[in-house]
């Protein structure tokens, strides 16, 4: 046998270096323009089969706090999802952060498998698109049918229920009535104030940014989730503005959002009415305001669950969402969170702090009709992403 | 001679060549199989993909079919030129490049000079105890990069240690906090340059500590004062510990993205942080963000290779 000199030796190298590159480019040929859509049928999915024969291990990317109940995860003692540890044991989940839906869209194109992910509204075409997700069989969810039909029906794609919606809020200011002056406090140009300098905490959340601007820039934007170039252009403009005058971007609400307000470092910042909740329990009352309408209008989503398209256990995870969307655990998630719930039969009499409940408008899923501004998928996103990451480099 | 006549009868038999072998026997040259398919796989081929993704030739995203375009490089690049200061052109990620290099330079020059009193009081004044007190020195990195930045934020908050103290020493109003402390450059810097000056000091402490003292006996009997020994002789024969030591923290903060992040504001933005939002942050393209790395790739090859000019050079020659 002939020796391997090394001009063989790299020789060799360059071909299997070549073949692995051209099979990299082989992968790339794959990727072809959007269909506008994911399953072709209509016909209702099915998931046959016993529980027992699938492993009993769910892979979940969820975010922080909603982990199930009766998890090391869940520490704030959320009900959700405690019917299926009880069963099945908590050792069987295994949560990832969500992070937001950007990442956990890119991380899942890039590969990364979830049985189950917990995106918002907008998002649902997007991952249909990209081929992560494969539709819930519905009969398989016995809460199912007391879920709004508003927000179920956002969840179909192409006739199939590919996200089954399941917690929903306001997005808005959240700010000291202590040290802000009323008469400043009217709406989103609030993040725009120049007196409060350095107290302000845009969230670095990708697209919301720019649609917030969008709502300001002049004329606003028509539609905050289908800009124009010319729309996309002013929000950026405006974005640079506002940039000097925040403390940080804020980039986690348990991590640096809330312990940051709490402290008096911000007093202004993008936030949910769970934060609300938290920083009043923590300053009072007194002190803490959650804008309730801002006079762009304020900002509204819906999330929920999708199933991972290669998940190998598909049944679990139906039971898993299932123990999610039952009524118990639906009060409990707008008593722990002040979110509503997509549960039409949630009574505003279950709901122990009814002046919370009134001021959030939980329980009236009619409250995001417009003026709110709710939640769409964004065709351009990609343009609204350029314009945040073009903002943040400036 | 007898010596050389013992040496060589002690010189073991060499084994007889040209033997015929038996069996596989492979040859020196498959020992660097391992570390090259090690290198292709985990160095070269990302590189490759890196670099493919820079010229469109792969995209991540949804809905856009991947050709080859140089757009990216074109827009990262400015139309408009500013020179002083450099980040003021059009293209705002050329912006954060040169804003992050300054920032950079600036770091890895305070923590070179910062680090110098402390690697020479290691090799020339501590003596016996010297590897007892380089030890207390790393002490604090045998934690986690990630708890050191914490605690800087803990120390440096508007209600940290720093601000805390100021008000119970009176220097300052209760609740007025010194705001600059923290998500400024200037926390920034901080902890940077906390980060590296260990690994500054290691190469010079290891340069000086090898140094012959002999030059420096003979410089003091020849009549140089002390300062002029210094700066004759002692500082020119630890330069090469001093650029090593430059090129540690140069190198790696140019790409620097988890300080920033912790206890940076929204003007802090750093080269490093808007490569991993292109990546796996708000603004996801993977296009774009390859631009970016391959662009800070290159400037970290350029840099290794002009520092290793002077790391290899004999600067006694030179004095």
């Amino acid at each position: 046998m002939r020796r391997m000199d090394r001009r063989d030796f790299l020789k060799g190298s360059a071909a299997l270096g070549g073949a692995v590159v051209l099979s990299g480019c082989g992968s790339s040929s794959g990727i072809k323009a959007d269909t506008g859509g994911g399953a072709s049928s209509v016909a209702p999915v099915t998931y046959g089969g016993d529980v027992s024969a699938e492993p009993n291990k769910l892979v979940i990317s969820e975010w922080p706090g909603y982990e199930a109940g009766g998890t090391k995860a869940q520490t704030y003692g959320l009900l959700a999802g405690k019917s299926y540890t009880k069963k099945y044991g908590a050792s069987s989940l295994k949560f990832a952060d969500y992070g937001n839906d950007d990442k956990n869209l890119n991380a899942m194109k890039a590969g990364q498998k979830f049985d189950l992910l917990h995106p918002c509204v907008g998002y649902i075409q997007d991952y249909v698109n990209a081929g992560v997700v494969q539709p819930f069989d519905t009969s398989l969810l016995p809460s199912f049918g007391n879920l709004f039909p508003e927000m179920v029906e956002r969840g179909k794609v192409n006739g199939q229920q590919y996200w089954i919606p399941w917690d929903w809020g306001f997005s808005s200011i959240l700010y000291r009535k202590d040290k802000i002056d009323a008469a400043d406090a009217t709406g989103w140009e609030l993040f725009w104030n120049k007196k409060y300098s350095g107290k302000i905490s845009m969230w670095d959340g990708g697209s919301t940014p720019v649609e917030i601007a969008g709502l300001l820039s002049d004329p606003p934007a028509k539609e905050p989730y289908h800009m124009t170039a010319d729309e996309l252009d002013r929000a950026k403009e405006l974005l640079i503005e506002q940039k000097p005058l925040n403390k940080f971007y804020w980039t986690s609400e348990y991590g640096n959002m809330q312990p940051a307000f709490k402290s008096g470092d911000i007093w202004i910042t993008y936030s949910w009415p769970n934060d609300y909740k938290d920083m009043a329990a923590a300053l009072g009352e007194d002190k803490v305001e959650f804008m309730q309408e801002p006079s762009q209008g304020i900002l509204a989503w819906v999330c929920g669950f999708m199933l991972g398209k290669d998940t190998a256990s598909p049944i679990h995870a139906h039971e898993y969402v299932e123990s999610f969307i039952a009524h118990d655990a639906c009060v409990d998630l707008t008593n722990l969170f002040a979110y509503g719930s997509s549960d039409s039969t949630v009574q505003v009499s279950e709901i122990k702090d009814q002046e919370l409940a009134t001021k959030l408008k939980i329980g009236d899923p009619k409250a995001l009709d417009p003026p709110t501004h709710l939640e769409q998928w964004i065709p351009n996103r990609t343009d609204y992403q350029r314009v945040w990451a073009e903002v943040k480099a400036s | 001679m007898a010596v050389a006549e013992k040496a060589t009868e002690r010189r073991p038999t060499p084994k007889r060549v040209g033997r015929r072998r038996r069996g596989f026997h492979p040859g020196k040259g498959w020992l660097v199989l391992p570390p090259t398919a090690y290198l292709l796989a985990l160095l070269i081929f990302p590189i490759v993909l890196v670099g493919m993704y820079s010229l469109f030739l792969l995209t991540n995203l949804t809905g856009v079919i991947a050709t080859f375009s140089y757009q990216d490089w074109l827009d990262f690049f400015p139309d408009k030129w500013t020179f002083f200061p450099p980040w003021n052109t059009d293209s705002p990620f050329w912006n954060t490049f040169t804003k992050s290099m300054g920032i950079t330079v600036l770091v890895s020059l305070l923590t070179t000079a910062a680090a110098y009193p402390v690697a020479y009081f290691l090799a020339f004044i501590a003596h016996r105890r010297r590897y007892v007190l380089l030890l207390v020195l790393l002490a604090p990195f045998f934690t986690s990069f990630l708890l050191r930045v914490l605690a800087w934020q803990v120390m440096l908050n508007n209600n940290g240690v720093i601000n805390s103290l100021l008000w119970e020493l009176g220097l300052r109003d209760q609740g007025n906090a010194v705001s600059w402390l923290i998500n400024t450059w200037f926390s920034v810097g901080l902890v940077l340059a906390y980060s590296w000056i260990p690994f500054v000091a290691l190469p010079m402490f290891v340069v000086m500590e090898n140094m012959d003292r002999r030059l420096i006996e003979a410089a003091q009997d020849l009549g140089a004062s002390r300062f002029m020994t210094f700066l004759r002789i002692t500082l020119p024969l630890s330069l090469p510990g001093v650029i090593a030591g430059f090129v540690f923290v140069l190198i790696p903060t140019t790409g620097e993205f988890i300080t920033p992040q912790l206890v940076g504001g929204s003007e802090t933005y750093m080269f490093g942080q808007a490569i991993q939002d292109l990546f796996v942050g708000t603004a996801i393209d993977w296009n774009y963000g390859a631009v970016l790395s391959i662009w800070l790739m290159l400037i970290v090859v350029v840099l290794v290779a002009f520092s290793a000019r002077f790391l290899t050079m004999d600067l006694r020659e030179e004095t």
